[in-house]
């Protein structure tokens, strides 16, 4: 955020308000010879020469309230003036509610401040009353779908609140409109894990739809990423699935080279090879014959990492022999 | 931008722009007044990767070592307490407080650990750190969960804080503020489905915050913690990053800084090797100003200090020309390294 006092007419400075002349300013000690001197408007200097000066006393006063107000618009990022705030909400014992549009409103406009947040997550707790969290970082939300500040304030709220019971369709609605996006498919997991939990239905029910996400847009690292996550709760691991070894094998023998499935099919043979399965056709032959493609035709980028997997395999091979 | 220069390094140009950082910053930076310590490490690191660290003057080395002393918070006068120990990011509040009020004047790990860093640039002996202090600030900082909070008075806790205090810890030379056990068992339970490491447990793997959780295990001996399984699928993850540059989650830009915080992860991973080179750089150079220096995140866009030391971190270990190496965990030179362990040598025969 910038600082806009200087143009800003209507502005009066605190060194010429009556109603401040009995505060002395304290002006900033950077010692005689700073370094890194950031050329701050009068206005900054001037808010803060007071900030200073009542932060010095412990004033605890509405115009110190008011005061924060504008050492905060001209500098969000200043812990310090939001402490100050805080203790002075408390000790005027000021209406916390307006204090909740403020900070939704400063939040607005700098969505990736980390002490708007915090400010936030304190005056939730002191009020004990999650009802506008949701709908704050759906805003937010709605601006960045993947604002890690917005998704954070969120998922502690969920938790601390257990405001579980509409996040599946929330997360849904995300993925539609974006199934690339990693944060949502993030979320999912999280709903999963916390609320609905990983029953052997909902197992194979978050695989069905997962393989839908696949098909649709086959080369998305974001939705097989979350059908290992699910995996891990299924006790036949990443190889033990027909229906996952069946789409996989079926995509694969459609001409869909995606590095992500590849991958994943290395990863099944590593898996049966473990597990001791010799006769499976999850062999080290097969890994190898993958690990060649992605290095010299689908993930070149990648050329010496699959190269490197690929001495993985061929040990396996000469053990066996 | 002019392209056709843009396939090598602006050497000359962006010491000057780390040295007109140095000096003096226009109001339109005045929401990074409470950091200002970053700039002058981002600065000075910058200048040391360059090879450059004797542009900056004597004078001016020892106007930076003194403004960042200043920023030093020592115990309460009156009781000894030294919970509020350590480096502020800027005089802002640096005036004297009474017992009542005196938590407002903390130091923020963030800060102590980029001030140590720049010290270290500098050639400071940190004969005037008050080491036991500095300790004792961070053991207050750690939280039930095993994590850190920046700062005394009111702030957030999640792994970024973690990474400074191990920083600090190993600077220092000193653990004792640092509960090891409890700091490893936080970063494995922020890994995620994915195996990336996150912000905090459940939250998004991110490739900023697996270089904290990542440095931090090195940093205390703890890589081992980490299963073969684990090791494995992690590296996988972090491989995955890169695009022609590297991005910081699946699906999202790529964007400069991440070759440093990824490329780091893979390197303390031992297989940064195995990643490809040219096309890194390539991107790296792509968000060069090659006219008055500066890196930027993405191609075209407006440059920033940040960028810049971590773009030319991030080629530095990929082994650039002309850069001095990078020791990946603490992310300062090998010749600030160096230094560092001959301070150590130093305080262990005094002891």
């Amino acid at each position: 955020m910038s600082d806009s006092g200087d143009s800003d007419i209507t502005w009066i400075f605190y060194k010429d308000r009556p109603e401040w002349s009995d505060v002395t300013p304290v002006p900033e000690n950077d010692g005689s010879k700073p370094v890194v001197v950031i050329a701050h408007s009068e206005k900054f200097e001037d808010v803060y020469d007071y900030f200073r000066a009542i932060l010095q006393t412990n004033e605890k006063s509405e115009r110190a309230l008011h005061l924060t107000k504008d050492a905060v618009e001209l500098n969000p990022a200043n812990y310090t003036v939001w402490q100050y705030r805080r203790d002075l909400l408390q000790a005027l014992g000021t209406d916390l509610r307006s204090e909740l549009d403020y900070v939704e409103a400063v939040i607005k406009q700098s969505p990736k401040n980390y002490q708007v947040w915090h400010h936030r997550r304190v005056l939730v707790e002191w009020l004990q009353d999650s009802n506008l969290e949701l709908e704050l970082t759906h805003d937010a939300l709605l601006q960045d779908p993947k604002n890690y500040h917005a998704w954070q304030h969120r998922q502690w709220a969920i938790k601390t609140f257990g405001l579980f019971e509409k996040e599946m369709e929330f997360v849904d609605n995300l993925i539609t409109d974006d199934v690339r996006n990693n944060s949502a498919w993030n979320q999912r997991y999280f709903v999963m894990n916390n609320h609905l939990g990983w029953s052997d239905m909902n197992v194979q029910k978050e695989i069905c739809y997962t393989l839908e996400k696949i098909k649709f847009v086959k080369n998305n690292e974001s939705a097989w990423n979350y059908l290992r996550g699910v995996l891990l709760h299924d006790s036949k691991g990443l190889s033990g699935n027909t229906e996952v070894t069946s789409f996989c094998e079926e995509l694969y023998s459609n001409k869909c080279r995606s590095p992500y499935l590849m991958a994943f099919l290395i990863d099944i043979c590593d898996e049966a090879i473990k597990k001791g399965e010799i006769n499976s056709s999850y062999n080290a032959e097969k890994a190898l014959d993958l690990c060649q493609a992605l290095a010299t035709k689908y993930d070149k980028i990648r050329c010496k990492y699959w190269n490197f997997i690929a001495e993985k395999f061929r040990k396996y091979q000469s053990n066996q022999d | 931008m002019i392209n056709e220069e843009n396939k090598e390094l602006a050497h000359r140009q962006h010491v000057k722009y780390f040295m007109r950082f140095l000096n003096i910053l226009p109001s339109s930076l005045s929401s990074h007044d409470s950091t200002r310590v970053t700039i002058a490490y981002f600065s000075v690191a910058g200048l040391d990767v360059l090879g450059s660290i004797t542009s900056i003057s004597i004078e001016l080395r020892s106007r930076i070592i003194d403004w960042l002393y200043l920023l030093q918070v020592q115990p309460r006068k009156s009781d000894g307490d030294m919970s509020t120990c350590g480096f502020q990011g800027s005089s802002t509040i640096n005036i004297e407080l009474d017992n009542a009020n005196s938590h407002y004047r903390c130091g923020h790990l963030a800060m102590t650990y980029t001030a140590l860093c720049t010290l270290l640039a500098l050639g400071d002996d940190l004969s005037r750190v008050n080491r036991k202090a500095i300790i004792n600030g961070v053991k207050a900082l750690q939280t039930e969960e095993g994590n850190f909070s920046a700062t005394l008075s009111g702030c957030e806790s999640d792994m970024r804080f973690v990474y400074c205090a191990a920083c600090i810890s190993y600077i220092l030379n000193d653990w004792s503020g640092f509960n090891v056990e409890k700091a490893t068992d936080y970063i494995i339970k922020c890994m995620g489905y994915d195996y990336g490491i996150a912000q905090c447990p459940e939250l998004e793997s991110h490739g900023g915050t697996t270089y904290c959780a990542l440095a931090t295990l090195s940093l205390t001996n703890r890589l081992d913690k980490l299963s073969e399984y684990q090791m494995d699928s992690l590296r996988r993850w972090l491989v995955f990053r890169q695009v022609d540059g590297f991005q910081g989650r699946p699906n999202k830009p790529v964007d400069t800084c991440y070759s440093f915080w990824v490329g780091a992860s893979l390197k303390m991973l031992d297989i940064l090797h195995l990643t490809n080179y040219n096309s890194n750089k390539r991107y790296v150079y792509e968000t060069q100003d090659y006219v008055v220096g500066g890196f930027s995140k993405w191609p075209d866009t407006c440059t920033d200090p940040m960028h810049t030391y971590l773009g030319l971190a991030g080629l530095s270990l990929i082994g650039e020309s002309g850069l001095l190496e990078i020791v990946p965990t603490l992310n300062i030179t090998r010749r600030a390294y160096d230094h560092l362990k001959s301070l150590h040598q130093k305080w262990d025969s005094e002891l």
